[in-house]
C-alpha cells in the first residue's frame, strides 16, 4: 500500500527542475546586480583609468617622438656602442686578471685599514682611562703610561694614513679600469630615465585598484564616497572634461583651500555622500532625502556655513551679491535672520508722514508701489482701496486729523529760482543716488527713491525741512545733509516741485476732509496684521502724537509697543535645512517639485500662492533675484559644522578678543552723521565698498588735494571703476562715479567753531594713518635729485607702466590717471605701494614688479613731479 | 500619479496587497472544500481524506516540502529583487509624520482607536483577542467537523470566527492602510491626501442625544445602565432562549463555558455596534466614568 | 556515459560518503523508513503519513512555509547583525551602508524585510486553515494554544524589528504602537486606575518597554535585543513544542466522526 505513485510524481519533477533553474537564474541575477548593477563606480573608474592611460600613453609617444627628433636615439645608440666597446675592452683577459688582482689587493688593504682603525680606537680608550686615573690620583706611573700610549697612538695613526693612501691609490686605479663603463651606464640611464618614468607612470596607473574611495570626517561621522565616481575631481591634471571625470572648476579657490580629504564633498555640495549605487541617490535627488546636491553657483550658499565674513571672499561672489538683496528688501524686518540683527529699518519713518506726503499719493502707493515707480522696494500687499485708505488714515491721523493733498501742477514757478535749483541739482549730483526719468541712481549699492514724480508726492514745507536737515525728520537716514544755504534750498525745492511732477496724480483732497475714527481703527488692525512696523518706524510715538480731542473721544488709540510683534514672519535662521515635512506646499503640492529650493523659489515668486490667508507681500522679484535670494536663504542652515572649520567674522573675532569695533568719535562723528561718508566709502571696516576705502587716506593723500577734491569732486579713474571687477564677480557696471558736492567748508561743525573741512582733514591726518607707510621716503645722497627723477622716468618707460596708466593723453586707461599724482598722493604711499601694491588693496590688478628700494625711490621721485597746474 | 496607485505601490503596502490576494484565494479554497464536503456528507459519502491510505514520508512528503520551499524562495527572491525595502529619513522625534501609522498588522487596532479609548482598543481588546483564540478549543464543544473542511456542521463557529478574522481584523487593517490619510481622516482611493483638511464632526455622547449631559450624574447613571444592560442582556438573553428551546445544549456547555462564550461574543459584537454608533449616529461615548483617570465606553 | 554508474559506484563506496550516509539507498520500505528516522531533520516526520498530508489542498503547506520563512529570517538576520550597531548614531547609516557598501546587502535586507511580512501573512493563513478544518479540536487543543502564542510572537518579532533601521517609518510606528501601552489600566500612566499605583510616565509599563519616556537609544537597544535574542529564543522553544505535539497528537489531523 505504501508505494510511490509514479504518475503523480513525474510532473513534480518538472516543477522542481523549473523552479530550481529559476532560482539559479535569479541567483546569477543577484550576483550580477551586486557586482555591476549596484556598483556604477566600477564602470566609471575603469573608464577613467582608460582615459588616463590614453593620456599618459599619448604623452609617452610624444616624448619618444621628441626624443628621436632631437637626435636622442642617435646619441643613445652611440653611447650604447661605446659602452659595448668599453665592456669588451674590460672583458679582455689581461684586464680581467689585472682587475681581480687589484680587487684582491684592495680587499687586503681595506681589511688592514679597518683593523688599524680598531687599534687606534682601543689605544685612545686606554689613554682616556689612564688620563682619568692620573687626574684623580696624580701618580707618576700613570703619567708615564700616558706618554707611552700617546706614542702608540701616534704610530698607529701614521700607519693608518699610509694605509689610507694605499687604499685610495688602489681605488682610483680600479675605477680607472672600469670608469669607462660606469660613466657610460650612468649617462645612458639618465637619457632613458625621462621615458622610463613615463612608462612607469602608465604601469602605475594600470595598477590602481578599482575600489570605493571614501573620505571620512571622524568628528561628525561624515563619509563621502563621491570620489568613487568623481575620480579626477582633485587630480593635478585634467584627464577629461566629461562628468564625472573632470577636475573641480576653479580648484585654486575651492580645492586648494578646502582639502577634500579633510572636508569631503557634501560639506559644501550636500547630497548623499554615502550613496554609491546610483547617480540620483548619490546626488540626493531621491525621496526621503532632504539635501539634494548643489551644483554651480548654488554651491556658494554653503560658504555661509563657516565663513562669518563673505564680503570679499574669493569664490563667493555670487552669494555676496545675493546677501545684498536681503539688505535691499529688508527681509530681516519681518523674519529673524542671523547676522542681520543690527541692520536698521529699511523703510522711512512714518510717524509724521501726514506732514510729508499727499493723501492721494499715499493711497496710490499703498495699493501698488511698483506702479508708482518700477524700482520701488516696497512690496505689494494686495490691499483693497478701502484697506489702503484705512491705513493711510491711521498714518495721517498720527500728525493731523484730515486727509489732505497739495497740488503744484497748476502753479507758475519762479523761473529764476528753478534755474538756480537746476544748477544746484546737477552740482550736488543728486542723480548719483536718486533716479529721475530713468537716469541715475544705483539701486544695488545705495538705494534712494526715484524722484521723477516727487513733486506730486510731497509738499514744499516738508521738502525744505528735509533738505535742510534730513536727520531731524528721519534719524539714521542715508540722505546726507548738504551744506546748502536756505536760499539754495528754496531754489532746489522750487526746481523739484516744478520739474518732477506726476501727470497722473490727482489731488482729490485739495480741500481737506476729516478722517473717520472707525477707519483709523481699521487701519490700526491692518498695520498690526501685516506688520508695517517691521520696516517703518511707527512705534514709541503714541505719547508724542497729539490725538485730536474729537478722535480721542471716539476711542481712537494708536499701536503701543507691546501690540507690535518682534518679527512677524517665520524665522529663517535654519530655513536651508528645514525638514520638508515642515514646509507647507498647500495647494501646489502636486504642481511643483517637493523640495526645499523649489519651495523657496515659489514662495518668493508668489508669496501667497500656497494657500489662502498668507500675509507675506509680493516684492515682484525678477527671476534672477528669486534665484539669488533663494540661494542665500538655502545657506541659512543649522548644519553640524566642526569648530575647526569655522572662520569667524571680523566682528566675532573682535568680540572674542574683547575688542570693540571701530567707532567714530569727536567732531568727525558729527560730520559723518551729516554727510554719511560711509554710504559709499569704507572707513576702518565701517561702510560700503562703493567708493574707495579711506582707512589709510591720511597716509595716502595730500592735504591740499583733499581740500580741492572736497570742494570740487572730480573723476580720478574714469574707466577702471566702470568695469566689473575682474575675476568671478558679476557686478553690474556702475554709473559714472563722481562724488557729490557736499559744500563742505561753508559751515562749522555743530557746537564748535571749527570748519567741517578742517575737521575732516584733521581726522584723516590723525586717525586714518598707518605706521606701515612712512611720511617721507629715504633719501639718496649719492645722486642728484634730477638724476633720480630721470632714472625714475626711464623705469616708468621701460617697465611698461604706460600700458595701463595715463600721463596727459598718453597711455592706457586701466590704471588711475597719473597726470596729477604729484599733487594727490604722498610720496611715502607711492614708495610703499610700489613695493607691494596688494598690501593696501588686495584685489588690485597691478602686478608686483619686484622693484628694488633704489628703483622705488627713483620712481616715487619721478611721480611726485607729475603735477597739473591748479588755479 | 493616481493617489490610489501611489498608496498601493508603496513598498510596505505591497505586502498588504499580497496578503489580500493570498487571503482571498485561500478563503475561497477553504469554503469550496467545505461546501464540497457538505455535499458529500449530505449524500452520505465519506468526506475527503476520510479513507486515506498511508504513504511514505520519503519521498512524497519530502519532495513536496522541497518544492514548496523552492517556490517560496523563488517568490521571495523575485519580491526582493523587484522592490527595495523602504528606508525613510533618519528618525526625528520633532517631526511627526501625518498620519503616523503603526506596522500594518496592528492597523486594525489603530483603527479601533477611532471608536474606543486607547486602554480598550490598545490593551483590553487585543488581550481579549488572544484570550478568545486560546479559549476556542475549550468552548467549542461541537464534536463534528474535526479534521476536515465543513461548513454545515459548524455554521456558527465558522461564521463568528470568519467575522472576527476577515471583518474585524483584516478589513480594519485594509481600511487603516488604504483609507486613512492625514489626521486619520477617511480618504477614498481616488481622493488626494490633503494635510490641511479639517473635518468637523460634532460628535456627542449617547445621553446627550436625549439631552442629558453625559458627565452629569444622571448621564453617568443612564450610560451605565445602557452598557451594563447590553452586557448582561447580551449574556442572559441566549440563556433564556436556549433554556426554552434547547436546554440540552446549555447542559452540555456548563455555566463557565456559557459565560465565557457569551462574554467574548458580546464584547466582540460591541466593536461593530460602536462603529455604527460612531460612524452613523456620531456617538462617541456611551458611558463616561470621569473618575479613576477616566473610563469611557 | 557507460562510465557514469562506475563513477557513482566509486563515489558511494568512498569512505566519506559512507560515513555520511551510512548505508546505500535501495528504495525498499526499510530504506525509506531509515531515510526519515535516520535523518535529524526529517525525523520530525513519521515514517509514513496519510495521503492528505501529501496533498496541497488540505494543509496548503502553511505551517511548513511559516517555518521555512522563519529559517530564511534567521539566516539573513544573523548576517545582517554583522553589519549593524544598535545605537542611535550608527543604526541608520548602517542600514544605508547595507545598500552602499555591503556585498549583497540590498538583497539581504530585502529578503529579511519581505520575508518578515510574508511570515506574518502566512502564519495568519495557517491559523485560518487550522480553524477551518477544525484541527484544534481534541486532542489538539493544547497545540492550538501554543500556535496562538507563536502567532503573537510572530507579530512581536516583526514589531520589534520595525525600529531597528531607526528611520521615520519605524520610529513613528513604534511610537504609535507603544503609546497604546501607556493606556494600560493600572500600569500605564494614561490608563484608568493608574493614579492608585502612583504611575507616572517614568515608571509605567511603556517606560519599561522603551527604557525611557520616549523612543530613544534605549528603546532601540531593547527592541534589538528582543528582536534578535529573546523572542527568537522563545519562539524556537515553542516551535519545538508545537512540532512535537503535532507528532504526538497524531500528525496531520484526519477526519474524525
Amino acid at each position: 500500500m505504501a508505494n510511490e505513485n509514479k504518475n503523480n510524481s513525474s510532473y513534480r519533477v518538472y516543477i522542481f527542475v523549473f523552479f530550481s533553474l529559476l532560482l539559479l537564474a535569479l541567483s546569477f541575477w543577484v550576483i550580477w546586480d551586486d557586482e555591476f548593477g549596484l556598483r556604477p563606480w566600477k564602470k566609471y573608474q575603469g573608464e577613467y583609468k582608460a582615459l588616463k592611460h590614453e593620456q599618459l600613453d599619448r604623452e609617452y609617444r610624444k616624448a619618444v617622438v621628441e626624443f628621436q627628433r632631437s637626435g636622442g636615439h642617435k646619441r643613445l645608440a652611440e653611447l650604447e656602442a661605446r659602452l659595448e666597446k668599453a665592456e669588451a675592452f674590460f672583458q679582455s683577459k689581461e684586464n680581467k686578471e689585472k682587475f681581480s688582482q687589484l680587487t684582491a689587493e684592495f680587499d687586503a688593504v681595506h681589511q688592514n685599514v679597518a683593523r688599524n682603525q680598531k687599534e687606534l680606537q682601543n689605544a685612545r680608550g686606554q689613554f682616556l682611562e689612564t688620563e682619568y686615573y692620573f687626574t684623580k690620583t696624580q701618580k707618576p706611573e700613570y703619567k708615564t703610561k700616558m706618554d707611552e700610549l700617546q706614542r702608540q697612538i701616534d704610530a698607529i695613526s701614521l700607519r693608518g694614513s699610509t694605509l689610507q693612501k694605499k687604499e685610495d691609490a688602489l681605488k682610483s686605479s680600479l675605477s680607472a679600469l672600469t670608469a669607462g663603463t660606469a660613466g657610460l651606464r650612468a649617462e645612458i640611464a639618465k637619457m632613458k630615465s625621462g621615458l622610463e618614468e613615463k612608462l612607469e607612470k602608465i604601469a602605475n596607473n594600470d595598477k590602481v585598484p578599482v575600489e570605493i574611495k571614501q573620505v571620512h570626517i571622524k568628528d561628525i561621522d561624515k563619509a563621502d564616497r563621491c570620489q568613487s565616481c568623481h575620480i579626477g575631481i582633485d587630480g593635478k591634471r585634467q584627464v577629461s572634461r566629461v562628468q564625472p571625470f573632470t577636475r573641480h572648476p576653479a580648484s585654486f579657490v575651492y580645492i586648494d583651500h578646502h582639502d577634500p580629504s579633510k572636508f569631503g564633498c557634501t560639506f559644501c555640495h550636500r547630497g548623499q555622500g554615502r550613496a554609491t549605487t546610483s547617480v540620483a541617490k548619490a546626488h540626493g535627488k531621491v525621496k526621503h532625502f532632504d539635501e539634494p546636491m548643489l551644483d554651480g553657483d548654488m554651491t556658494q550658499t554653503s560658504c555661509l556655513n563657516c565663513h562669518g565674513d563673505i564680503k570679499g571672499l574669493r569664490g563667493a561672489e555670487q552669494i555676496v551679491n545675493s546677501t545684498e538683496l536681503i539688505k535691499k528688501y529688508g527681509c530681516y524686518s519681518c523674519h529673524k535672520i542671523p547676522g542681520y540683527e543690527t541692520v536698521g529699518d529699511v523703510g522711512p519713518v512714518l510717524t509724521e508722514v501726514g506732514t510729508k506726503v499727499n493723501y492721494s499719493w499715499a493711497v496710490k502707493w499703498l495699493l501698488d508701489p511698483k506702479k508708482y515707480f518700477s524700482t520701488a522696494r516696497m512690496p505689494k500687499f494686495f490691499f483693497t482701496q478701502d484697506q489702503a485708505e484705512s491705513i493711510a488714515d491711521y498714518l495721517f491721523s498720527m500728525s493731523g486729523t484730515t486727509r489732505h493733498d497739495v497740488d503744484y501742477s497748476g502753479a507758475e514757478p519762479d523761473a529764476k529760482l528753478v534755474e538756480q535749483g537746476k544748477a544746484l541739482w546737477s552740482q550736488a549730483r543728486c542723480n548719483l543716488c536718486h533716479t529721475t526719468g530713468g537716469r541715475g541712481g544705483n539701486h544695488i549699492k545705495v538705494y534712494a527713491p526715484d524722484l521723477s514724480k516727487v513733486g506730486s508726492k510731497v509738499n514744499k514745507e516738508w521738502l525744505f525741512r528735509w533738505i535742510k536737515d534730513p536727520n531731524a525728520y528721519f534719524p539714521g537716514t542715508k540722505m546726507p545733509r548738504f551744506r546748502f544755504t536756505d536760499a539754495e534750498i528754496n531754489s532746489l525745492v522750487e526746481y523739484i516741485t516744478s520739474e518732477y511732477l506726476d501727470d497722473e496724480a490727482e489731488a482729490k483732497y485739495a480741500q481737506p476732509v476729516e478722517i473717520k475714527a472707525a477707519s483709523i481703527t481699521k487701519g490700526k488692525d491692518l498695520i498690526q496684521k501685516y506688520g508695517c512696523y517691521g520696516c517703518h518706524k511707527l512705534q514709541g510715538m503714541e505719547e508724542m502724537v497729539q490725538i485730536a480731542p474729537s478722535l480721542k473721544r471716539q476711542g481712537v488709540s494708536f499701536l503701543r509697543k507691546d501690540e507690535m510683534r518682534e518679527k512677524i514672519g517665520t524665522e529663517l535662521s535654519s530655513i536651508g535645512s528645514k525638514p520638508l515635512e515642515m514646509l507647507d506646499f498647500g495647494k501646489l503640492k502636486k504642481s511643483i517639485p517637493n523640495d526645499r529650493l523649489s519651495y523657496l523659489k515659489q514662495k518668493l515668486r508668489d508669496p501667497r500662492g500656497y494657500r489662502l490667508g498668507l500675509r507675506m507681500p509680493d516684492f515682484r522679484l525678477s527671476e534672477s533675484e528669486v534665484n539669488e535670494l533663494s540661494a542665500v536663504l538655502y545657506g541659512f542652515t543649522d548644519a553640524n559644522v566642526p569648530v575647526r572649520f569655522m572662520v569667524p567674522s571680523r566682528q566675532e573675532l573682535d568680540r572674542m578678543a574683547g575688542v570693540t569695533g571701530y567707532k567714530f568719535t569727536g567732531d568727525f562723528a558729527k560730520v559723518i552723521a551729516d554727510v554719511k561718508c560711509t554710504n559709499c566709502h569704507s572707513i576702518r571696516g565701517i561702510g560700503a565698498d562703493y567708493a574707495p576705502d579711506l582707512s589709510i587716506a591720511g597716509s595716502k593723500l595730500q592735504e591740499g588735494w583733499i581740500r580741492n577734491f572736497l570742494a570740487n569732486p572730480d573723476v580720478i579713474r574714469p574707466l577702471l571703476q566702470q568695469m566689473p571687477k575682474l575675476g568671478l564677480s558679476l557686478g553690474k557696471p556702475a554709473a559714472k562715479i563722481t562724488m557729490p558736492k557736499f559744500n563742505l567748508g561753508k559751515q562749522n561743525v555743530e557746537d564748535t567753531n571749527k570748519s567741517d573741512v578742517d575737521v575732516v582733514i584733521n581726522f584723516f591726518q590723525q586717525e586714518l594713518v598707518t605706521s606701515d607707510i612712512p611720511k617721507e621716503i629715504p633719501v639718496i645722497t649719492t645722486m642728484t635729485l634730477p638724476d633720480q627723477i630721470n632714472r625714475g622716468k626711464m623705469l616708468y618707460d621701460n617697465k611698461g607702466c604706460r600700458s595701463c596708466h595715463q600721463i596727459g593723453m598718453d597711455g592706457g586707461a586701466l590704471g588711475p590717471n597719473l597726470s596729477n599724482v604729484g599733487n594727490r598722493l604722498l610720496p611715502g604711499y607711492i614708495f610703499k605701494h610700489l613695493e607691494n601694491a596688494r598690501k593696501f588693496k588686495p584685489d588690485i590688478v597691478e602686478p608686483n614688479y619686484g622693484f628694488s628700494e633704489r628703483e622705488r625711490i627713483y620712481l616715487s621721485n619721478f611721480l611726485m613731479t607729475l603735477k597739473l597746474n591748479t588755479k | 500619479m493616481n493617489p490610489f496607485i501611489e498608496i498601493i505601490t508603496q513598498p510596505d503596502n505591497i505586502a498588504i496587497v499580497i496578503m489580500i490576494i493570498m487571503v482571498s484565494f485561500f478563503m475561497a479554497w477553504a469554503f469550496q472544500q467545505a461546501f464540497e464536503n457538505d455535499r458529500r456528507l449530505a449524500a452520505g459519502l465519506p468526506v475527503e481524506g476520510e479513507n486515506d491510505n498511508f504513504v511514505d514520508t520519503f519521498k512524497p512528503l519530502v519532495r513536496i516540502e522541497l518544492i514548496i520551499a523552492l517556490v517560496v524562495m523563488v517568490g521571495l527572491t523575485i519580491w526582493s529583487i523587484a522592490i527595495d525595502a523602504p528606508l525613510e529619513e533618519i528618525a526625528n522625534p520633532t517631526i511627526t509624520p501625518n498620519p503616523a501609522k503603526a506596522p500594518w498588522y496592528f492597523l486594525g487596532l489603530q483603527e479601533l482607536l477611532v471608536y474606543f479609548d486607547p486602554w480598550l482598543a490598545g490593551v483590553v481588546l487585543p488581550s481579549l483577542i488572544v484570550v478568545g483564540l486560546l479559549a476556542i478549543p475549550y468552548i467549542d464543544i461541537n464534536p463534528k467537523g474535526n479534521g476536515y473542511y465543513t461548513f454545515a456542521e459548524r455554521k456558527y463557529a465558522i461564521i463568528i470566527f470568519s467575522f472576527g478574522f476577515f471583518v474585524l481584523w483584516l478589513l480594519l487593517i485594509v481600511i487603516g492602510v488604504f483609507f486613512r490619510g492625514p489626521g486619520w481622516l477617511w480618504y477614498w482611493p481616488w481622493q488626494e491626501w490633503d494635510h490641511a483638511r479639517v473635518v468637523f464632526e460634532p460628535t456627542k455622547d449617547l445621553t446627550s442625544v436625549i439631552g442629558i449631559d453625559s458627565r452629569s450624574i444622571p448621564g453617568i447613571i443612564i450610560g451605565g445602565i445602557v452598557v451594563v444592560s447590553y452586557l448582561v442582556g447580551g449574556m442572559v438573553a441566549p440563556y433564556l432562549y436556549w433554556k426554552k428551546n434547547n436546554p440540552e445544549l446549555l447542559k452540555q456547555l456548563g455555566m463557565v463555558r456559557y459565560i465565557t462564550i457569551t462574554f467574548l461574543f458580546v464584547t466582540m459584537m460591541s466593536i461593530p455596534i460602536k462603529m455604527i454608533l460612531r460612524l452613523v449616529f456620531l456617538v462617541k461615548y456611551v458611558w463616561i466614568i470621569p473618575w479613576f483617570g477616566g473610563i469611557n465606553f | 556515459m557507460k562510465r557514469l554508474p562506475e563513477i557513482t559506484d566509486k563515489v558511494k563506496k568512498n569512505l566519506i560518503w559512507k560515513s555520511i550516509f551510512r548505508r546505500d539507498y535501495r528504495n525498499t520500505i526499510r530504506d525509506r523508513a531509515q531515510a526519515v528516522f535516520g535523518n535529524v531533520f526529517l525525523h520530525l516526520h513519521p515514517v509514513q503519513v496519510r495521503e492528505s498530508a501529501v496533498k496541497l489542498r488540505f494543509t496548503w503547506g502553511m505551517g511548513g512555509i511559516t517555518f521555512f520563512a522563519f529559517i530564511i529570517l534567521v539566516i539573513t538576520g544573523v548576517v545582517l547583525m554583522f553589519y549593524y550597531h544598535p545605537s542611535v548614531d550608527q543604526a541608520y547609516t548602517d542600514i544605508k551602508d547595507l545598500e552602499f557598501q555591503v556585498p549583497y546587502g540590498v538583497i539581504l535586507r530585502n529578503l529579511h524585510r519581505w520575508g518578515a511580512h510574508f511570515m506574518v501573512i502566512v502564519v495568519m493563513i495557517h491559523m485560518f486553515r487550522v480553524f477551518m478544518t477544525g484541527s484544534y479540536k481534541a486532542p489538539r487543543q493544547f497545540n492550538w494554544g501554543i500556535g496562538v502564542f507563536l502567532l503573537v510572537l510572530t507579530f512581536l518579532l516583526s514589531f520589534t524589528g520595525y525600529l531597528t533601521p531607526w528611520d521615520q517609518l519605524g520610529f513613528w510606528a513604534i511610537t504609535v504602537g507603544t503609546n497604546m501601552g501607556a493606556a494600560t489600566p493600572f500600569l500605564g500612566y494614561q490608563g484608568p486606575f493608574s493614579e492608585f499605583l502612583h504611575i507616572t510616565p517614568y515608571n509605567d509599563i511603556r517606560f519599561a518597554l522603551l527604557g525611557g519616556a520616549q523612543v530613544g537609544g534605549n528603546a532601540l537597544l531593547r527592541s534589538y535585543i528582543w528582536h534578535c535574542v529573546a523572542i527568537p529564543l522563545v519562539s524556537i522553544i515553542l516551535m519545538f513544542v508545537h512540532f512535537w505535539r503535532v507528532r504526538k497528537d497524531g500528525g496531520i489531523s484526519k477526519p474524525q466522526k
